[in-house]
């Protein structure tokens, strides 16, 4: 075992709190160990609402994750959303000192700490600052300048930021279990991990994880992140609105949306559906979706307009994916298809070793993403030469003996 | 260009150059005046102010006044600025003396420490009324200096911004990027003195040098005019056969402009390009076209040309701009901390330009209709009560106006009982929604005059709190200004200073939630946001007479609460566009 980690990934999401516990090998590859998972209670709206409920869920899930896996969990990676999330990109810029010439890594730490400077309101704190690409004097797209010549360094910063104290209640709640959280993470970051390959992040591609509470979007362009955010609708929205259209309650218009409705108005058969449990209530198909589709349309054009403003759209060579538990909606693809202009397709976490091929279910895109991060994180963190590479083993090995 | 009629638009005379004065306070203010006495100051008189007699007596500054002799014994405060304050008090006679006369101040001061941020304050407090146009370069301290200073910092800031005509700030912590991080402390530190004793004769230049195109005070304070504004300045001087692009070039270069990216964002950038007899047209035109690549389309520059014997065949090129603060969103939110800022412009620019008078027009009607909108940006109220005050009709407006803007009757029972009451709290029982509206609309009620009289009587101690700074700042802008309208300013005094008791009531109360609703309710009265609540509008004569009516109207609108969001009736809403995403898109639609 000395020579893989195990990693946890936790998403308390609106519908459900699922644990994901997963080896990554020596080689690169990740196996899923074991998933815990448990429908959620007192999360709206992708933030926790009752701490104490989610609580609950939170140590049912990770009863079976630790059963199921047989890994006594300790820490984990936490993804986090809320419509608090926000991000924006930005340049930072230095001029190397002059007898120095050379790029030293204090020098990209410094212009990454000139390039977070940026005002973001007092209450916020910084999730992550992705760096997109570096220029060195004026060269463009620069990938690593470490060790260049140049007199002056920009580099260009996605910075996701939130309400501290939002992160920190969420934080909170998984250490009151307790669970160590090693990192948080915003949730699309998580899911773009395993949802997109090298490919897609270089040709252009927006994620769109269309879950319970929430849907989160985040577009890459050249490989690098240009934007994401959070938009406080989801599935759970499509549910409401059915269940307030045509006044039956939630848990039976759940059924509806999932057994019978489709966000697409094409090709519509004018039959009536039974409304279970409610004898003698029928609903028109038609109706069904049209309810549907007025809400899936917006919520994709409300993320659709600032990245049509910023042109971003046509950039995006391999189109848009759809991955979150709403995703698997019918219809949705369509509805998406339609509105961006571009190619679109329904996706989930792809080529993963493991118990089962559960896990390419795109409703757990986050907590896998969240163990690819993991593994991303972990492999930069020992750059340091070979010499302290083997002493980190060393210590691994002894670390774990005791 | 013809000369201005200085008296008329509130401007120093130009012969008053040599009643200059670079007045440095406390140990960061003594450090820039050094600097600007070792790089040979031009025509201005430097003088220190400091507690500590040790570091006045390294100063080569050409006057020097101890503050506090008795009182610190010639010890610093300690950081404190109360100490600094009471020291400066207790020299208040040799300052008036030493700023008296002058025409023109520059007062330069680090904030956050004890003597800065306590003295210079009254210094600032001094010299206005002493009637001497105030520039103040102040410098907020490195975030790491902690919190405590911070605040102190903040809180001086606000009071001489109440004071000065002009303040520029620097902020510390964006110092420590300007400077290549490798560089010893000595060399960052004086490189910031330098960048602000540069800015200091710039400045002095700028608005002294005769000039074919003139710039005057009046373009300077437009150019920063914008509050709580992060200044930008660049300032560059070339020779040769290429001076003015390299001049312009060193100017953007300047770390302060960012390498004019910063530009950008600047409402009005100000530009003098000065050089000696032998400077030609084609050349300023040149560096009028660089400096235009930098500058947004929308931005206004303020263009100035002149010749300067002194600069025989060098050029030197001046940029001038202000940019809202990195911090100033977020300063915005907290507390009524900003109340006071608001007048820092318009105060500043009262005796200065005729402009602020233009303003006023279309500050009452900002107040009067997204009422929830002014109460939200609670730190703005002061401000326009202050511009108001030339046009006392402007109070009376919202009374016609009111009934109509907002067709809701719960409006009008507030009114008559929050007048007293000073919370709503005698609505809380009735029910969550409803009661979640109140303060939303009670601000509305407030300025609609009959309160006014009767709430006049009881917050007296709050009144009296605000009174005083602004009274005192409207009366020194009154007694600088012709006179004449002097009776205005008496009346806008009393009125103004009532209406920001009431605003501050307000806010006092449930300011989260009027944040929240506040772009939805003040935005556009339209049905879909809150049905209920709006859908039964009584006509508008309801108003007049509230009573029982309307209390029977809320209890209604209690049976039923929040139709239309389901379950997310209890959460946060989701607000695109003004849009409450939470409502079923179908019905919204429809």
């Amino acid at each position: 075992m000395a020579s893989s980690n195990i990693y946890v990934g936790l998403e308390i999401g609106t519908s459900k709190v699922c644990m994901v516990v997963g080896e990554v090998r020596s080689d690169g590859a990740i196996k899923i160990l074991g998933v815990g998972q448990h429908p959620s209670a007192g999360v709206r709206k992708g933030e926790i609402v009752d701490p104490e409920t989610v609580q609950t869920c939170l140590h049912d899930a990770l009863a079976r994750a630790e059963e199921r896996s047989d890994v006594e969990v300790n820490t984990v990676f936490l993804a986090v959303t809320g419509s608090h999330v926000k991000s924006l990109n930005n340049r930072g810029i230095i001029r190397v000192a002059d007898e120095q010439m050379e790029i030293t890594p204090e020098d990209l730490e410094e212009v990454k700490k000139i390039a977070r400077d940026v005002p973001i309101p007092k209450e916020n704190g910084y999730i992550h600052s992705i760096i997109q690409h570096y220029f060195v004097d004026g060269q463009d797209k620069v990938l690593n300048p470490l060790g260049m010549l140049g007199q002056k360094l920009e580099a260009d910063y996605h910075i996701i930021h939130g309400v501290k104290t939002r992160i920190q209640n969420t934080i909170k709640c998984v250490r009151e279990i307790p669970l160590e959280v090693e990192d948080i993470v915003f949730s699309p970051v998580a899911a773009a991990q395993v949802v997109l390959n090298r490919e897609a992040k270089n040709e252009g591609a927006l994620l769109i994880d269309i879950g319970g509470g929430t849907t989160d979007y985040i577009c890459f362009v050249d490989g690098a992140v240009v934007a994401s955010g959070c938009v406080a609708i989801g599935g759970d929205h499509i549910t409401n609105d059915i269940a307030l259209v045509l006044k039956i309650p939630l848990a039976r218009a759940e059924k509806l949306k999932v057994s019978h409705g489709s966000a697409s108005l094409k090709g519509v058969e004018a039959k009536e559906i039974a409304v279970e449990g409610e004898s003698g209530k029928t609903v028109e198909q038609e109706l069904l979706n049209q309810i549907m589709n007025a809400r899936v349309n917006e919520m994709l054009s409300v993320i659709a307009e600032p990245l049509e403003k910023d042109g971003l759209l046509p950039k995006l060579g391999k189109g848009i994916f759809l991955t979150g538990g709403s995703s698997l909606m019918r219809g949705i693809d369509e509805v998406a298809a339609d509105l961006f202009g571009i190619p679109v397709q329904k996706s989930g976490s792809a080529s993963m070793s493991g118990p089962s091929a559960l896990f390419e279910n795109p409703q757990y895109a986050t907590p896998v993403g969240l163990i690819r991060y993991a593994q991303l994180l972990d492999e930069q963190r020992p750059k340091k030469g070979t010499l302290s590479k083997l002493g980190q083993r060393f210590e691994k090995i002894f670390g774990g003996g005791k | 260009m013809i000369e201005f009629n200085e008296a008329d638009i509130g401007e120093i005379p130009t012969d008053a150059a040599q009643g200059v004065k670079v007045i440095g306070v406390g140990g960061a203010g003594a450090n820039v005046l050094d600097r600007m006495a070792l790089e040979g100051s031009d025509d201005a008189r430097l003088l220190t102010l400091n507690t500590d007699v040790r570091a006045l007596t390294t100063s080569v500054s050409s006057d020097k006044i101890q503050l506090g002799a008795t009182l610190l014994k010639g010890m610093g405060t300690g950081g404190d600025p109360s100490l600094g304050r009471q020291a400066a008090l207790e020299a208040v006679d040799e300052i008036r003396e030493a700023v008296r006369g002058n025409g023109m101040l520059f007062l330069c001061v680090g904030l956050g420490g004890g003597t800065g941020s306590g003295a210079a304050p009254e210094v600032c407090r001094i010299a206005r009324e002493e009637g001497v146009f105030l520039v103040v370069f102040a410098t907020m301290p490195f975030s790491f200096e902690g919190e405590r200073r911070m605040t102190q910092a903040a809180d001086a800031l606000e009071t001489i911004g109440r004071y000065a005509n002009a303040v520029i700030t620097f902020d510390n912590d964006r110092m420590g990027e300007l400077i290549v991080p490798k560089d010893g402390v000595t060399q960052a530190f004086a490189a910031a003195d330098k960048i602000i004793s540069q800015s200091i004769r710039a400045t002095m230049n700028v608005v002294f040098r005769p000039g074919i195109i003139r710039i005057g005070m009046d373009d300077l304070l437009s150019a920063l005019d914008t509050d709580d504004s992060r200044c930008l300045f660049g300032y560059g001087l070339a020779k040769g056969d290429n001076r003015s692009l390299e001049a312009v070039e060193q100017a953007l270069k300047c770390p302060l402009l960012d390498r004019g990216k910063l530009l950008n964002e600047a409402q009005a950038v100000l530009v003098q390009v000065a050089g000696g007899d032998t400077m030609t047209l084609y050349e300023v035109q040149l560096v009028m076209e660089e400096v235009t690549k930098h500058v947004g389309s929308g931005t206004q520059i303020l263009f100035g040309t002149g010749t300067d014997k002194r600069l025989s065949n060098s050029l030197s090129v001046t940029i001038i701009s202000s940019i809202p603060g990195p911090d100033s969103g977020s300063r915005v939110m907290p507390e009524e901390s900003k109340e006071e800022s608001g007048p820092v412009v318009s105060l500043g620019a009262a005796p200065a330009m005729a402009a602020s008078v233009a303003v006023a027009p279309s500050a009452p009607v900002e107040s009067v209709s997204p009422l929830a909108q002014a109460i939200d940006e609670a730190e703005e109220v002061p401000s326009l009560s202050v511009e108001d005050a030339p046009e006392p009709p402007a109070l009376e407006m919202p009374e016609p106006g009111a009934p109509s803007e907002e067709d809701d009757d719960v409006v009008a029972i507030p009114a008559e009982d929050s007048g007293e009451e000073e919370d709503s709290a005698v609505f809380e029982p009735i029910g969550e929604e409803v009661e979640e509206e109140q303060p939303a609309y009670s601000p509305d009620t407030i300025p609609i005059s009959p309160i006014l009289s009767e709430a006049a009587g009881e917050p007296e101690d709050e009144e009296s709190d605000f009174r005083n700074p602004i009274a005192q700042a409207v009366e020194e802008a009154s007694g600088e200004e012709a006179s004449g309208n002097d009776v205005d300013h008496v009346e806008a005094v009393t009125d103004s200073s009532q209406k920001i008791t009431l605003t501050r009531m307000v806010s006092s109360g449930n300011t989260g939630r009027i944040k929240t609703r506040a772009p939805e309710e003040g935005g556009d009265a339209s049905g879909p946001v809150l049905p209920p609540t709006k859908a039964p509008s009584l006509p508008p004569e309801d108003e007049l007479e509230p009573s029982e009516e309307a209390k029977q109207q809320q209890e209604m609108l209690q049976l039923e609460p929040t139709s239309g969001k389901g379950r997310f009736a209890k959460t946060d809403p989701t607000i695109v566009d003004g849009e409450d995403l939470d409502v079923p898109t179908f019905l919204r639609k429809k």
